[in-house]
C-alpha cells in the first residue's frame, strides 16, 4: 500500500506526512497528532463526536480520508480557545450545563462553531438543525442548544463593543 | 488507523479525461470517491472494507459547479448536496423540489461533503435526490473512454444499488431542462427521526402542469417502495387531461401504491409502505397544484 504525502494545517500549525489511502481524518488528529479531543463513536456519521471545522465548514472526520483533506485547514476542539481563555460556546457549554460524560462535547461545539461563525444571529430551529447531526445519550439537548444560543449571543455582544 | 478499511490505492486524477484512463485501468477495482460519505461508513459486519480496491478521488476534477446554460440547469456530480440547496434558482417553483430534498437529505454536517453524484450512483432505492429530477425530468450525462452519452435518469437505475454506469464511466453532470410552464412541484419524504442514516420509508415527488382546467403534464416519482426508484406511470396517466379534484388525485395516488413494490424490513412493514404512498401521493400533488395555482 503506497503512501502519500500530504499537507495539512491543523489548529493553524503545519503540517506535512504520508498517510496511507486506509487512514481516515480522524485516525491522524487523533494518533498522529495527538488531538483526542476530536471523539470517534459510531464511525458511520451518525453520531456526530467527530465533528471538525474543515475550511469553515463542520464536517464528519470519520467519513473524510486524510488524503482527502490533502492542502485544507482545519480546526479542532483543541483550536478554539485562545491561550487560557475559553472561547465563548465552551463558557456557554459549562454555564449551561450542557456537559455531562463529555464525549459528544467537541463535536457539539464545533457544530455549533460553525454555524455561529456564519449567522450571529440563529434562531431556535437553526440551532437544532445545525446540531441534528449530534447525538448526545445523557445531558438531552435542550442544554445545548440553550449553550449554542447563548454563546451566539455573547458573540454578538463582542461585535458590537 | 482504522483496521477495517485495507484500500490498495488512491489515485487523485486532474481532470475527467484521467479518471476515466484510471477506471479503464482498474476495471472493477477501481471506487471513485467524492465526498466519502456513502463509501466510508463503518458498518456491523463491514470488515475489510476495500480490499484490493483502488480509490479514485474525483474531488479535483472540477466537477462541482452548478450553472444555468441556454436550455437547462448544470450540475456537476461533485456539487455537494448543500451547494445545491444554496443555490437561488432552486429556491424557486417548479426547482424548488430539489431544495426540499435536500433539506430532507441526512444532516447539515453530512450535506456539507456528501455529492448529488454520490447520491446517484450509490443507486439507493431510497436516494431522495434521484425523486425531483425524475420530476423534473432530469439527464445524466456520463463519461466513458470511447463517448459520452446522455440518458434520462429514468434509464439510470437498472436494478437495487446497480446503475446503467459500466466500470469505465463516470457520471459528469446533472441537466435539468428549464421549465417553459408555470408548474407545480413537491417533495415528501416519510422518515422515523431526522438523523444521519434516517432512510426514507417512503419518498415523493410530484410535477404538474395545466392545461385550461385540466392537468397537463403530471410526473409523480417514488422512492424507497421498489428496487429503484421509478415513474409511477399509470398514475400519471390517470390525471392526464382530468379535472385535478379530489377524486382524481385520490384515484392517482391509490394506482401510485399499486405500481409500488416494498419490501418488509426493519424500518417498517410492506404494507404500511404501500398505505403511507397513498397518503404521500396524494399530499404531494395536492401540494404541487396549490403551489401551480400561487
Amino acid at each position: 500500500m503506497k503512501k502519500i504525502n500530504i499537507k495539512l494545517t491543523v489548529n493553524g500549525e503545519q503540517h506535512e506526512m504520508a498517510v496511507a489511502p486506509a487512514e481516515r481524518l480522524v485516525d491522524v488528529l487523533r494518533e498522529r497528532l495527538g488531538l483526542t479531543g476530536t471523539k470517534e463513536g459510531c464511525g458511520e456519521g451518525e453520531c456526530g463526536a467527530c465533528t471538525i471545522n474543515m475550511n469553515g465548514q463542520a464536517m464528519l472526520s470519520c467519513l473524510m480520508l486524510a488524503v482527502q483533506a490533502d492542502g485544507a485547514t482545519i480546526l479542532t476542539i483543541e483550536g478554539l480557545q485562545n491561550g487560557l481563555d475559553l472561547h465563548p460556546l465552551q463558557t456557554a457549554f459549562l454555564s449551561e450545563s450542557a456537559v455531562q460524560c463529555g464525549y459528544c462535547t467537541p463535536g457539539m461545539i464545533m457544530a455549533g462553531h460553525a454555524l455561529i461563525e456564519q449567522d450571529r444571529n440563529p434562531d431556535e430551529t437553526k440551532v437544532k438543525t445545525c446540531l441534528a447531526n449530534n447525538l448526545c445519550r445523557c445531558t438531552g439537548y435542550e442544554q445545548p442548544v440553550k449553550a449554542v444560543l447563548k454563546a451566539a449571543r455573547e458573540m454578538r455582544r463582542e461585535t458590537d463593543v | 488507523m482504522n483496521v477495517a478499511l485495507k484500500y490498495e490505492g488512491y489515485h487523485r486524477p486532474g481532470d475527467v479525461d484521467q479518471t476515466v484512463d484510471i477506471l479503464t485501468k482498474y476495471g472493477n477495482k477501481a471506487l471513485v470517491i467524492a465526498g466519502g460519505t456513502d463509501v466510508l461508513p463503518q458498518r456491523p459486519g463491514r470488515n475489510n472494507v476495500g480490499i484490493g480496491k483502488h480509490l479514485v478521488d474525483i474531488a479535483h476534477i472540477g466537477l462541482d459547479y452548478i450553472k444555468e446554460g441556454k436550455d437547462c440547469i448544470h450540475i456537476g456530480a461533485a456539487a455537494t448536496i448543500n451547494s445545491i440547496g444554496a443555490f437561488p434558482l432552486f429556491s424557486k417553483m417548479p426547482y424548488r423540489v430539489l431544495s426540499e430534498a435536500v433539506a430532507c437529505h441526512s444532516t447539515q454536517t453530512i450535506r456539507n461533503r456528501a455529492t448529488i453524484g454520490g447520491n446517484l450512483c450509490n443507486a439507493s432505492p431510497c436516494a431522495d435526490l434521484a425523486l425531483p429530477l425524475f420530476a423534473l425530468d432530469a439527464r445524466l450525462v456520463i463519461k466513458g473512454p470511447k463517448r459520452e452519452r446522455q440518458i434520462p435518469i429514468q434509464d439510470f437505475y437498472i436494478g437495487a444499488n446497480l446503475s446503467a454506469l459500466d466500470n469505465n464511466e463516470i457520471l459528469v453532470e446533472i441537466c435539468i431542462p428549464f421549465c417553459e410552464q408555470k408548474a407545480g412541484t413537491s417533495f415528501l419524504k416519510l422518515g422515523r427521526q431526522h438523523t444521519a442514516i434516517d432512510m426514507a420509508l417512503v419518498n415523493v415527488a410530484t410535477f404538474f402542469t395545466m392545461n385550461g382546467q385540466c392537468c397537463d403534464t403530471v410526473r409523480i416519482a417514488l422512492g424507497s417502495v421498489g428496487p429503484v426508484p421509478f415513474r409511477a406511470k399509470k398514475a400519471e396517466s390517470i390525471l392526464a387531461g382530468k379535472l385535478p379534484d379530489k377524486e382524481n388525485i385520490q384515484r392517482a395516488a391509490k394506482a401510485a401504491a399499486e405500481a409500488s413494490a416494498p419490501l418488509d424490513d426493519i424500518r417498517a412493514t410492506a404494507a404500511y409502505r404501500k398505505k403511507m404512498v397513498v397518503i404521500l401521493v396524494r399530499q404531494a400533488l395536492e401540494n404541487s397544484f396549490r403551489r401551480y395555482e400561487v
